[in-house]
């Protein structure tokens, strides 16, 4: 039920004074309340969303440290990890 | 996609697995309180692969499983009205109520759809001014936000013909709840990761202090997860028992103050009764009095609804992680996803539903 998946905000706008904005889900896009993420999010940064709501910008330099963490905990190799995650 | 296949890869995760075994000098009871981390753990086998480093148990973290019969047989009611059409996440249209479940009545014709948002769901109102049009506000602090910006936008807006049937819990006092029960196994818990999201963890510190609990705010891929166990038995090897945050990419302290504000001003702190558990005081959200005109409850006269739990089915003694499901006698047998007798069977999120579905018929430790 708390199901959140992370996306990237395209593009941000107003409906009747709400700030909306399209969010893409690997390719998957749909309309998504931003009110109560607006002042900290621009098109390109990713936030959690959850039942058509942006709850959170995900922060990416945390996303890198904790999983340099995880990867020296496994000493996966460096080339592989830059393979792996690239686009 | 981005910030989910980095956290799945098998190769940190045995990495991790190995870590725990490594800090584990005994076997730990952890409970973790989120039906995605449930279905998870279960899914990818992660508390097998632990083995006698850690037990988990599976705390009442699915907001489906733990909405009181009460509840849904008064939606049951609302959907039968022929002036209304109620709309609900696809997950509660297959719990069973007294005598039936939402998809029997839309077969009998009732109007029941399912929306994504709350917003599609004040979005049909605005589009059906002749009908009533009722959410199923269910849900974990997670979901209170959303629930709560579609009465706010119904009132701003002037959509007078929405409301929502309230069922909103909250995390804390049911952890405490659990604690302070005398058959309590409990040792640390792995907090949801997306209710720290809305409301950051200061509550749940002062919890960790009392019952000398760790409390780990951890988040929904497997490395997450295996990364909050870690982190939980780390603590309690070393004697130490704090609010730790795995979640950092996503979770701050202070969670999304925003939401938390729009929450407050649409509902207040109230009484709920846990299906399994039983009521728990201020243990849910409902709709504050200025905002009575859109609460289904003040509008339909529900009043005369009153249902009792049934006897048979054994989810709180699931939910509070005494009983596993395999070691209940209706599992797999009275009990399946296609006849449940009770909610954790029904929503892929419940611990007896993700037994059945990934075999789980016997203990594997």
């Amino acid at each position: 039920m708390c199901l959140g998946i992370p996306g990237r905000i395209v593009e941000v706008h107003e409906t009747q004074g709400l700030p909306m904005g399209v969010v893409d889900f690997g390719g998957v896009r749909r309309e998504v309340c931003l009110a109560y993420v607006a002042d900290q999010i621009k098109p390109g940064d990713y936030a959690i969303v959850h039942v058509g709501f942006a709850i959170s910008k995900v922060d990416e330099a945390e996303a890198r440290r904790t999983f340099a963490v995880l990867r020296e905990m496994s000493q996966l190799d460096e080339l592989e990890w830059m393979k792996e995650l690239a686009p | 996609m981005r910030y989910l296949s980095e956290y799945r890869d098998p190769k940190v995760a045995r990495a991790l697995v190995a870590e725990i075994k490594r800090a584990a000098t005994r076997r730990w009871v952890l409970m973790e309180v989120c039906g995605g981390q449930t279905h998870t753990i279960v899914k990818q086998g992660l508390d097998e692969l632990l083995g006698d480093a850690v037990e988990m148990v599976h705390g009442p973290g699915c907001p489906v499983c733990v909405t009181p019969l009460e509840q849904i047989d008064k939606a049951l009611a609302l959907a039968s009205r022929p002036d209304v059409i109620f709309t609900s996440f696809g997950d509660m249209l297959r719990v069973p109520g007294s005598d039936c479940d939402l998809l029997q009545v839309r077969a009998r014709g009732g109007s029941v759809r399912i929306v994504y948002s709350p917003l599609d769901a004040l979005e049909l109102a605005r589009k059906n001014p002749d009908k009533e049009v009722v959410f199923f506000a269910v849900g974990f602090e997670t979901t209170a936000p959303a629930n709560a910006m579609a009465v706010w936008r119904a009132k701003e807006l002037g959509i007078t013909n929405f409301s929502v049937l309230v069922s909103h819990v909250t995390v804390p006092p049911a952890m405490v709840a659990l604690l302070d029960s005398p058959d309590n196994r409990v040792q640390g818990f792995l907090a949801a990761g997306h209710v720290c999201t809305i409301m950051g963890w200061t509550e749940y510190e002062p919890i960790a202090a009392k019952y000398r609990v760790p409390i780990v705010v951890t988040g929904f891929e497997p490395l997450d997860i295996l990364e909050g166990m870690l982190l939980a038995v780390r603590q309690l090897e070393e004697g130490r028992y704090e609010v730790e945050n795995q979640y950092v990419r996503v979770v701050r302290r202070d969670g999304n103050q925003p939401a938390q504000d729009l929450v407050s001003r649409v509902f207040e702190l109230v009484d709920r009764n846990w299906r399994g558990i039983g009521p728990i005081p201020r243990s849910g959200l409902g709709v504050r009095a200025e905002f009575a005109d859109f609460d289904a409850e003040r509008r339909f006269s529900l009043d005369g609804i009153h249902t009792a739990e049934p006897t048979i089915c054994r989810a709180g003694d699931v939910l509070r992680g005494v009983l596993k499901p395999f070691d209940c006698p209706a599992f797999g047998t009275l009990c399946t996803p296609e006849q449940p007798l009770g909610a954790p069977m029904v929503s892929s999120e419940g611990a007896c539903a993700a037994y059945y579905n990934y075999g789980r018929f016997r203990s594997a430790v």
